[in-house]
């Protein structure tokens, strides 16, 4: 019988589909009877995309200024104003 | 793919405002994951500005098999290597899957293998939820800068820039297994993160 411990440590895998289908199928009958695995499974998923949102913040103003001048000049055009 | 492919013409075409929404999305997580290989902000710093120019300058080779970014992130990840191998920092990515002790403590599951605290559901997390969300954001994104170089690599390279596994592997030169092993860690870490502010009380 599988143990929810036993699933975390196949979470990762079972998340990017790259199990061996008889594990895969144990996992999937253990999730039909254990909402809390379900909900680390949704929670994980949860985090991945909150990694996505998190990792946003803009660069400094000097960083991005120089980065598109070397832009501009790299595709010939020439800076406003 | 077919909106990156008219962002990479824009950008062929030379629109500078394209290039800076592209910089102002990308840069931040691009200067994280050369962090993992250079250890050094200011090192990485220089080899994410090296990869931009590669950028610029190659724009017009960009033919959408990959997202854009996940394109932008390899670029990143050469260049990366490249310099850690030069300043004679270079770590061992499958060392590092092997280090670190279990990705979940053991004290969180019962004698029979259970969840100890049962699994605590979450708050639904919506769009509107997330736009105030300041506070979880930053919590997430501090566990994000503070993981290991090695799953914090990977971690970006997989779930926020979207490569495949196997690319992931060849580009990082480690095995499937250890890229899932450091993937679990970093994942575990995060959802960790999130489940302070998440957890319903």
């Amino acid at each position: 019988m599988l143990t929810c411990q036993s699933l975390s440590d196949d979470a990762a895998a079972y998340m990017d589909a790259s199990l061996p289908a008889p594990r895969r199928l144990r996992i999937k009958a253990h999730l039909l009877f254990c909402p809390a695995c379900r909900r680390y499974l949704q929670q994980l998923k949860i985090a991945m995309g909150l990694a996505r949102h998190a990792a946003t913040e803009p660069p400094p103003p000097e960083v991005e200024e120089r980065l598109v001048s070397m832009f501009r000049q790299a595709r010939r055009q020439d800076p406003p104003g | 793919m077919h909106a990156d492919l008219s962002l990479a013409r824009k950008l062929s075409a030379g629109d500078a405002e394209a290039f800076r929404s592209l910089v102002r999305a990308q840069h931040h997580r691009l200067i994280l994951l050369a962090t993992g290989f250079t250890q050094s902000r200011a090192i990485a710093e220089e080899v994410v500005q090296d990869a931009w120019v590669v950028v610029m300058e190659n724009i017009d080779a960009y033919e959408g098999r990959s997202a854009l970014s996940a394109w932008i992130a390899g670029i990143v990840v050469n260049k990366a290597r490249a310099r850690a191998r030069k300043e004679q920092r270079m770590i061992s990515f499958e060392a590092m899957a092997d280090a670190d002790g279990p990705a979940i403590a053991p004290e969180k599951f019962a004698a029979d293998g259970h969840w100890a605290d049962g699994m605590p559901a979450w708050e639904v997390v919506t769009p509107e939820r997330l736009l105030g969300a300041r506070q979880l954001l930053r919590k997430v994104a501090e566990a994000l800068e503070g993981l290991p170089p090695a799953q914090r690599v990977a971690v970006l390279l997989r779930d926020v820039e979207g490569l495949e596994p196997a690319e992931i592997c060849r580009q990082l030169d480690i095995s499937e297994v250890n890229l899932r092993v450091l993937l679990h860690r970093a994942r575990n870490r995060l959802r960790e993160a999130a489940d302070e502010d998440l957890r319903i009380k």
